[in-house]
């Protein structure tokens, strides 16, 4: 906890000139997130693979994975269906652990402690990863609920009125909210149940923030409203984001890893280089539609 | 396809083969399968509706009633019910009230006969109080704490207290009975119901619907309950029920009352009510009046009351009710821990993987089959294993109990699995990805959603189970008994068994009529079960918002 706010303040001093999200709105340029000036922030890395490789069963689902996710930016993961990216987002949180059939060799590592340790505990792992889902799943419970849940489970003190509103400000879901919170999750619209379900995970303060598809169900406008939430939780949380949009990944991401079939990690670097300056055919066919 | 309009050549082409575009499409297959499940449908309904119809004639012998009684019938209680329907089509708020009025009557006169079945006449006032002390009010303590505090070790301490408490009960019976003897009945009453239901009362009243002064409402309710023991005693009920009836029946429709009548447009929902049990009074009073005949039910007081007999006037079904209900509460129990548990581990922790895996999956192969084997092999079990083996005694409470558990496990097993399996698994990821544990999933997240189904199921199940004899044969219920059950080990009777051997009596006041009112007092009881389930279920479906 102590740790994770120590993470927030360096961020935010480091931040020097973040660009307003009106601005964003109004040049017609791709900006990358390269550009929002979080580069600074990004020195330390948080998340390290090294030679992590997943099967189901028998099937090989990564292929020999090693990245290094900075701290404090946005990192996409992009490539086609089946390709492994969400595995390699549900390997950071242990989640691949819920499937019997999922074995991952290799390790993994969060702030420099391997989270495939036997003395990690998965439970606790996900206190401190927080993940947002491809389909909007808020739970059948009410607004307020739905934000609380985490930090009941976790046994969280504090204020929790303050929690949640903290949590649903952040998530920039407040004002449409705020008179409503006994109302159901589930009666928000689509683009409004994601955001609480990324007020749901940030309202226990976690270090990573893992995106699977986050915008996919989504119509243009919901989605936009999403990408502009991640670029501001950028300023506090880590994000990792698997994709299957080449122009949202151009849009918000500081860094991306491009994963082609076979579960291989084919390029990983500034989302500015891979998008403009790709060092694979492979990669440069895939991102201008030659293929995939 | 030939027949395709083809842009170029247009219709009508070499082939000569023209296609009508907007011709008829034969649906005659459809239209005759519609017809034949409709058919099917009507079957089934109508020969159970005309079943049903003459049993119906029978119990409440209703030919011996004159003409100008059905007449009366039909302008005291037909016409105002015709009317209410009627009107509760135009005015919504009307009919809704008059149903929750009427459910809220309902409900309490039958909630009340099951606490005085339950406490009076089974358990005695005296047990009830070992485990209240013991058991139910740790719970209630523990759940008002859970509701007002945020607090994790709660769900943990109320599961110790669900195993220790009944123990501790069992084990020191003997010395609380006594210091509850001190009291007697509706001295333990007044402390175990009235009190706390007063306190409800103050909550509800004061803080959850906000009808006005809580502290007057559970003052009203003490109050009523001391004035009204002089007044039971005159007129001859004994203390006790109405301590019971006042909990279960009073207060709750006082709140509904007072609840309707905090809202000026809902208090027209008060007259239909009314006019229906006045209708139903002067049912009662006028043809006697008149002079016309009634009809003469063999479903009356008198035989829900009286033992059985070989006088057809003085048979009663009463040791077979109280048996039948004994036992299916029992049931209730056994199959809700066994069947419910057994779900969850098998959709919730049971390995999907390796050798372990296939163990798991004989178990599930096995159980639905399970749900097939007739029901005398499982009396052929119970006889063997509970009757025989375990020396739970022939015919007792408990040995019914656990064989017709078994007989329904599998049914409440497979129901319950649906429902678990009915969760969306985007929830459960939702939860293990907030860092919460299987326990924390399971409970806050799987469960609220399953439990509608998993009360369907069962109750469907207790259907079955209340209705079967033919184990009831085999480990050797009787099918006659004069007194009724007071302990697990007793030995009982049950409503099947009793109709059974009815069927067979010499007589056709036993063949006609006696049988036919203890069919529908078996249906009674399965209808306000099937109630009481959905009434849950429709709560539970509510709460989860």
């Amino acid at each position: 906890m102590s740790k994770n706010e120590n993470t927030i303040t360096t961020e935010e001093s480091t931040d020097a000139d973040p660009k307003t999200t009106d601005e964003k709105l109004i040049s017609t340029e791709v900006t990358t997130g390269t550009e929002t000036g979080r580069t600074a922030a990004g020195g330390r890395t948080i998340i390290e693979a090294r030679n992590v490789d997943v099967y189901y069963d028998d099937l090989r689902a990564l292929d020999d994975v090693s990245l290094q996710i900075p701290e404090g930016q946005v990192t996409a993961m992009i490539g086609p269906s089946g390709c492994g990216k969400s595995t390699f987002l549900r390997c950071i949180n242990r989640m691949n652990d819920l499937v019997d059939a999922a074995r991952v060799e290799g390790d993994l590592l969060l702030k420099n402690k391997n989270v495939y340790d036997d003395d990690v505990d998965p439970v606790a792992l996900r206190r401190r990863v927080g993940m947002v889902f491809q389909e909007p799943n808020p739970f059948p419970k009410s607004i307020y609920d739905n934000v609380a849940y985490g930090r009941r489970i976790q046994g969280l003190d504090g204020d929790m009125d303050e929690a949640v509103e903290q949590a649903l400000r952040r998530a920039a879901l407040w004002d449409e909210v705020k008179d409503q919170l006994d109302k159901s999750g589930l009666d928000l619209s689509g683009g409004q149940q994601q955001r609480l379900c990324i007020a749901r995970a940030i309202a226990v303060d976690p270090e990573v923030v893992l995106m699977d598809e986050p915008a996919s169900a989504l119509d243009p406008i919901a989605t936009s409203k999403i990408e502009d939430l991640i670029d501001e939780l950028a300023e506090e949380y880590t994000v990792v984001i698997v994709t299957h949009n080449m122009q949202q990944a151009a849009r918000i991401s500081d860094k991306t890893a491009v994963f082609l079939t076979g579960g291989e990690l084919i390029e990983f670097g500034d989302t500015e280089k891979i998008f403009e300056n790709p060092e694979h055919q492979r990669v440069e066919d895939y991102i201008t539609g030659k293929f995939g | 396809m030939a027949t395709e309009t083809d842009p170029q050549t247009g219709p009508g082409d070499a082939t000569g083969e023209t296609r009508t575009p907007f011709g008829e499409v034969s649906r005659l297959s459809g239209i005759v399968f519609e017809y034949l499940t409709l058919a099917a449908s009507m079957f089934g309904i109508l020969s159970l509706g005309i079943l049903l119809s003459y049993v119906f004639w029978d119990a409440f012998g209703l030919e011996t009633a004159d003409p100008v009684w059905y007449a009366v019938l039909v302008g005291t209680v037909g016409l105002p019910l015709v009317g209410q329907a009627l009107y509760a089509r135009r005015n919504p708020v009307a009919g809704e009230v008059a149903l929750e009025l009427g459910s809220t009557l309902l409900g309490g006169v039958l909630a009340g006969l099951a606490l005085v079945v339950v406490l009076e006449v089974i358990a005695g006032s005296e047990v009830w109080f070992a485990y209240f002390l013991t058991t139910v009010l740790p719970l209630g303590s523990l759940y008002v704490y859970g509701q007002r505090n945020e607090a994790t070790w709660v769900g943990l301490a109320a599961l110790g207290v669900l195993i220790v408490g009944p123990a501790i009960g069992t084990a020191a019976l003997d010395p609380l009975t006594t210091v509850a003897g001190l009291f007697g009945g509706p001295g333990i009453y007044l402390l175990s119901m009235v009190l706390p239901a007063a306190l409800l009362c103050r909550y509800l009243v004061g803080e959850f619907l906000e009808l006005g002064n809580g502290d007057y409402a559970a003052g009203a309710t003490l109050a009523l309950a001391v004035v009204g023991i002089p007044v039971v005693d005159t007129v001859g009920v004994a203390r006790s029920v109405w301590l019971l009836f006042l909990v279960a029946l009073v207060m709750p429709f006082g709140i509904v009352v007072a609840k309707t009548l905090a809202v000026p447009e809902r208090r027209v929902g008060f007259v239909a009510p009314a006019v229906i049990i006045v209708g139903i009074g002067l049912l009662a009073v006028l043809p006697e009046t008149v002079g016309v005949a009634g009809p003469s039910p063999w479903f009356d007081w008198q035989y829900v009351t009286s033992n059985p007999s070989r006088f057809a006037d003085q048979a009663g079904l009463y040791p077979a009710i109280i048996g039948s209900v004994f036992m299916i509460v029992a049931v209730a129990i056994l199959t809700l821990i066994v069947g419910v548990g057994t779900a969850v581990y098998l959709e919730e922790y049971a390995p999907s993987s390796g050798i372990a895996a296939s163990v798991v999956r004989l178990i599930r192969i096995n159980i639905s089959n399970l749900a097939g084997v007739p029901s005398v092999v499982y009396g052929l079990l119970g006889l063997a294993v509970f009757a025989n083996t375990l020396r739970l005694g022939f015919g007792t409470v408990v040995t019914a109990a656990f064989t017709l558990s078994l007989l329904i496990l599998p049914i409440v097993i497979i129901s319950s699995r649906e429902a678990i399996r009915s969760v969306p698994d985007s929830l459960r990821d939702a939860s293990y990805g907030m860092g919460a544990t299987r326990w924390q999933t399971v409970r806050n997240v799987v469960m609220p959603r399953a439990i509608p189904g998993i009360l369907t199921g069962t109750i469907l199940a207790l259907g079955r189970a209340i209705g079967e004899t033919a184990p009831l044969i085999m480990i050797g219920v009787a099918t006659s008994i004069y007194s009724t059950p007071s302990g697990l080990f007793d030995k009982i009777s049950a409503m099947p068994m009793q109709i059974f051997v009815w069927a067979s009596f010499p007589g056709e006041e036993f063949q006609y009529g006696v049988l036919a009112a203890g069919v529908v007092t078996l249906l009674v009881v399965l209808l306000t079960m099937n109630s009481i389930a959905i009434l849950l279920r429709n709560k539970f479906e509510r709460s989860e918002i």
